[in-house]
């Protein structure tokens, strides 16, 4: 099936969870049951644990408010806090804090515990509580620190005693890291309470267990592994497919050390069939990727080059006299990762180059997946360069403010694939099959879940 | 070495080396029979490995069938065969239907080789399959390399086709040959099966199946198949433990196109059989050292048996030749050695005769060399005495005055005669009374200076030429038990003699000393000498070379040394002196019996 055909399925599918409303009404209670592959082992939002042991952003806005959210194009939107301004340098920001909002423990969420909170989250701002508001001093201008606050990690977040308690819609019930979250609606919510009355999260669960306990009617959402799409929507199962959200791509452990070395790295870009992995490999469940951010998200990612080019890799390969054998390590516990990367050396070796594939941590290339951190295109790079440990790209603040964003996004985008510490191989699309009486379903472009709209049909009216 | 010892050691070393012999035959009876039994369970588990590779060849082709005959096999040649390439549709079907049938290698391959879907490298879609056999036909399973992301394996295969249309495609099944599959191989006690995957030239120990060891050391003998591609066996030592050696058996395991796929080795220990020889060995060291023990007491028995009368003959030998003459030996056979003892017997019987026939003739000798002294001796102080009464007789009947005239004269030379003949017949006396010494501590020292001494007069008597006494004396001599006047009448009896020997004068050395534990005093002068016959007859009783001597000195000389345990000799050359040398004993016992 093409993936214009799975598109189509999908979007026809969320049609009908869309107008789901419009055959029934939304109602209050019931108990949504999830099981989820990631298993974090903290749900603190300050926490930074690698991939798969922290606690999905979807999940930890469940429980902790940010000041600010974004929407589904990206602009930041009122959160617990209300309104913000910024002096001219964009540097120091005043947010003002949301009257009437308590923790999960009955304590008001003042100014004093957002801006511990901020400050626990990240160090390296100067935040002082003012009145009902937080000061943020950056120490460079960061014009884009709404976006940044959106992101869950800055969940405001109160720590007493090694106990941490949000402001979110939902309370912790229990929690068993790694294994299981039970969350109960707050009726006292300030944004208006869930309509579910719990949600119970089976935590470490593989794609096979959770379609397993869909199928067991244990779980009411479970995920679905990109390749693994289509066959479920052939299986009937009722599946809703993100956009292409989550890069996966090659990231190099060290710069490029040499010219030759940089040849050797063309040659590897130009030597991916990333068509063939998206198309047989994820059986459509992504797109092929030259760039860090989403075509749909940039518009301008479709300029960088994805297709395979045998002779103009071997040109490269040839450039160099001798290429040593590269060791390519990804997540051995990962299936796609490693049909990934062992299809990824098989194109190597067609344009000369020798590498091998391994699950060991210290590899000269690793192959990585990254959720889209932000619908914010700044945020994203931020974080990807972050996170990849590359230079974070420069804001030019003047032309930032003055030209569409889409043209300096490019540039900055530009720059960090031409280190070469890079080669971006797909976006792919993230998938969720609900059980047929999941209604509400909510999720935005980069996939994140909206689980306070969603509510259960107990039987027909 | 003893008779009875060499008896002792021929009976040991018998009976050694027949155990020696009895083991060795024993053992290598046993070898042999090992060698036979190991060769037959080495058959018996390579006709096992061929029946389970040809069962699991069968099943496997039976899968591989059944997956040809399956929808998605057909879908998929329909597919092929109107041209799509679309391998997305395909690319998971390989490993859902190899996991369906159990099959650990499930590929799907287009007429042209290239790889619809893997379930092994599910990557490598698209990809030419690089071993696909040459003219790929239906048949039974058989050894293929299998090419895998991480490296290569070594797989039972079949292949089947599935054709419609036109453009067939091939459906490759198969199942690793790996340690589950050595496995299920029924080894017998003691033996082990293992599989060398040949996948890479030379030996790489990575690619040895079951358990090995020390990898390394299979390294010759795998190369050995390599190189000649045919069965070769050798023996592994694994330690220094002989028990540990293991026979190993190395078969060829070829593919489709004759290539060396694998090698199948097949161990056997020798452990039962190297403890069954240590228990033989075991056995053998006690049969030989009760054997050795029994031959020590049997030949000990028998030997002192046999050898007795032989020792007893010995021990008789010696006492004849110690002078004990009148040694017998008992008879108690009536073989060879009883016989030899009759003789032994009667030789002793026949000596004893013969000596005492000796004796008597020695006697009768020396009886008639006195008397010839004795004649001698006494004619010449006779005669003169003859002749002087002659004379008084005629001249006393010629005239008295006559008479009276010599009468003075001849009563002298009567007197003088007489005591001439008193003197010759004190020697005699004293020659026969020889007093037995008297022994005490003497340093002979002293006694030779004394004898000097009483010399020295003598010595320096205008009478005679001078003579020069010299004496050489050891400072460090032992004192000796002797009898002191006895040694004084030796010495000065030697002296003397020796200065009659230099009537020209010359010069008399004395000297002394020590041998081990014997004094040796020296008496030298520098006469004529003597010569080799006289040198011989010197000590015979009654024998000189002097106008006047009784021939009694050296005699009672010799009797006094031998008296005191000692020895005596001469040396003397014509012209050169004579030396006499005398060994004296310290007789430090005879000092403690008398004392």
């Amino acid at each position: 099936m093409r993936p214009s055909a799975l598109l189509l399925l999908a979007a026809v599918s969320l049609c009908l969870a869309v107008a789901a409303p419009a055959r029934t009404r939304p109602h209050y209670g019931g108990n949504l049951r999830l099981a989820i592959g990631e298993a974090p082992i903290s749900v603190d939002p300050a926490d930074v644990s690698p991939a798969g042991k922290s606690m999905p952003p979807s999940l930890s806005r469940l429980i902790f408010d940010t000041l600010v959210t974004l929407d589904a194009r990206g602009q930041a939107q009122p959160a617990l806090s209300p309104s913000w301004q910024v002096d001219p340098g964009n540097q120091r920001w005043l947010f003002s804090i949301r009257r009437g909002v308590a923790f999960h423990d009955g304590t008001g969420v003042s100014s004093d515990a957002v801006a511990a909170s901020l400050r626990a989250a990240n160090p390296n701002w100067k935040v002082f509580a003012t009145g009902e508001a937080v000061i943020v001093e950056c120490d460079a201008p960061t014009p884009d620190l709404p976006a940044v606050l959106a992101l869950a990690r800055y969940g405001i977040a109160k720590r007493t005693g090694g106990k941490v308690v949000g402001s979110g819609p939902f309370a912790i019930n229990r929690w068993d890291a790694g294994k299981k979250l039970v969350l109960t609606a707050r009726d006292d919510y300030w944004g208006g309470r869930a309509f579910v009355d719990s949600i119970e999260i089976e935590m470490g669960k593989s794609f096979r267990e959770q379609t397993i306990a869909l199928d067991l009617a244990k779980a009411d959402i479970v995920q679905i592994a990109p390749d693994q799409t289509r066959h479920a929507v052939l299986e009937g199962r009722r599946v809703l497919s993100s956009a292409p959200t989550e890069w996966m791509a090659l990231v190099f452990s060290r710069d490029v050390p040499s010219a030759q070395d940089g040849k050797l790295r063309e040659a590897l870009g130009l030597s991916i069939d990333r068509d063939a992995m998206n198309n047989v490999l994820l059986q459509g469940g992504g797109e092929p990727a030259g760039t860090f951010l989403p075509n749909w998200m940039t518009g301008y990612a479709f300029l960088f080059p994805t297709a395979v080019d045998l002779q103009r890799a071997r040109q490269a390969r040839n450039a160099v006299q001798q290429a040593p054998v590269w060791t390519l390590a990804c997540d051995g516990s990962d299936p796609l990762a490693r049909v990934i990367t062992e299809r990824i050396a098989l194109n190597a070796r067609d344009a000369g180059l020798t590498l091998q594939t391994t699950t060991s941590a210290v590899a000269d290339i690793r192959l990585v997946r990254m959720p889209l951190p932000s619908l914010d295109a700044w945020v994203a790079l931020g974080e990807f360069a972050g996170s990849l440990g590359l230079p974070q790209p420069k804001f030019d603040v003047d032309r930032l403010q003055q030209s569409a964003n889409a043209s300096t996004e490019y540039a900055a985008e530009s720059a960090l694939l031409q280190s070469q510490r890079v080669i971006p191989l797909l976006h792919l699309r993230t998938a969720v099959a609900l059980s047929a009486n999941v209604m509400g379903w909510q999720e935005d472009p980069d996939g994140s879940w909206h689980l306070q709209n969603v509510w259960l049909e107990t039987g027909k009216p | 070495m003893s008779f009875r010892r060499k008896l002792l050691l021929v009976f040991a070393l018998t009976v050694f080396l027949c155990v020696g012999a009895v083991s060795w035959i024993v053992s290598t009876v046993t070898r042999r029979a090992f060698e036979r039994a190991s060769e037959d369970q080495t058959t018996a588990l390579i006709a096992q490995f061929r029946r389970e590779f040809s069962r699991r060849g069968e099943e496997v082709a039976h899968r591989v069938e059944t997956i040809a005959g399956s929808e998605t096999a057909t879908r998929m040649a329909l597919a092929v065969s109107r041209g799509s390439t679309d391998y997305s549709a395909y690319v998971n079907e390989a490993k859902a239907l190899a996991d369906n049938q159990q099959l650990d290698f499930l590929e799907f391959v287009d007429s042209s080789g290239t790889i619809l879907s893997s379930a092994q490298w599910p990557a490598k879609f698209g990809y030419k399959e690089g071993s696909l056999p040459a003219g790929a036909s239906p048949g039974g399973a058989f050894l293929r390399q299998e090419d895998l992301p991480d490296g290569a394996a070594l797989s039972l295969s079949a292949i089947r086709q599935v054709e419609i249309g036109e453009k067939p495609i091939y459906v490759i099944g198969g199942r690793r040959l790996d340690q589950e599959f050595m496995a299920s191989l029924e080894l017998p006690a003691g033996m082990r099966a293992m599989l060398y995957r040949n996948l890479a030239k030379g030996f790489s120990a990575p690619l040895l199946v079951g358990p090995s060891g020390n990898a390394q050391q299979l390294a010759p003998l795998i190369e050995q198949v390599q190189q000649h591609q045919q069965e070769a066996t050798a023996l592994l030592h694994w330690s220094g433990d002989a028990a540990d050696d293991e026979s190993v058996h190395a078969i060829p395991l070829n593919g489709l196109d004759n290539q060396l796929l694998g090698i199948l080795l097949v161990g056997n220990t020798r452990r039962p059989y190297v403890e069954l020889r240590n228990r033989i060995r075991s056995a053998a060291m006690l049969a030989g050292s009760v054997g050795i023990v029994l031959a020590i007491l049997f030949s000990g028995w028998a030997s002192s048996r046999v050898t007795r009368p032989v020792e007893q003959l010995a021990e008789a030998a010696r006492e004849v030749a110690a002078g004990n003459w009148n040694t017998r030996v008992p008879v108690d056979s009536s073989d060879e050695l009883g016989a030899l003892a009759e003789s032994f017997n009667r030789m002793t019987e026949e000596l004893l005769q013969q000596r005492e026939r000796l004796v008597q003739a020695e006697r009768v000798a020396a009886w008639r060399e006195l008397a010839r002294r004795l004649a001698h001796e006494l004619k010449n102080p006779l005669f003169p005495l003859q002749l002087t009464v002659e004379n008084l007789v005629r001249a006393r009947q010629q005239s008295p005055e006559q008479f009276d005239e010599i009468f003075p004269e001849s009563s002298a030379t009567l007197l003088a005669e007489i005591a001439n003949l008193k003197t010759i017949i004190s020697r005699f006396s004293e020659f026969s009374r020889m007093p037995q010494p008297q022994f005490q501590r003497v340093q002979v020292n002293e006694v030779v200076q004394n004898v000097a001494r009483l010399l020295q007069a003598q010595l320096q008597s205008p009478k005679h030429s001078p003579i020069e006494c010299r004496l050489e004396l050891a400072e460090d001599l032992a004192s000796i038990a002797a009898d002191p006047e006895l040694l004084h009448r030796a010495f000065s009896n030697l002296a003397l003699n020796a200065m009659d020997a230099m009537p020209q004068g010359g010069t008399l050395s004395l000297r002394t000393r020590q041998s081990s534990d014997r004094v040796v005093v020296e008496i030298a002068d520098t006469g004529a000498g003597l010569t080799a016959e006289e040198c011989e007859r010197l000590f015979t009783p009654y024998y000189t070379s002097k106008a006047h001597g009784t021939g009694l000195g050296l005699a009672i000389v010799q009797s006094i040394i031998s008296d005191h345990g000692g020895r005596i000799g001469v040396h003397s050359e014509p012209g050169r002196g004579t030396a006499f040398m005398i060994e004296l004993p310290d007789n430090l016992d005879k000092l403690a019996a008398a004392g």
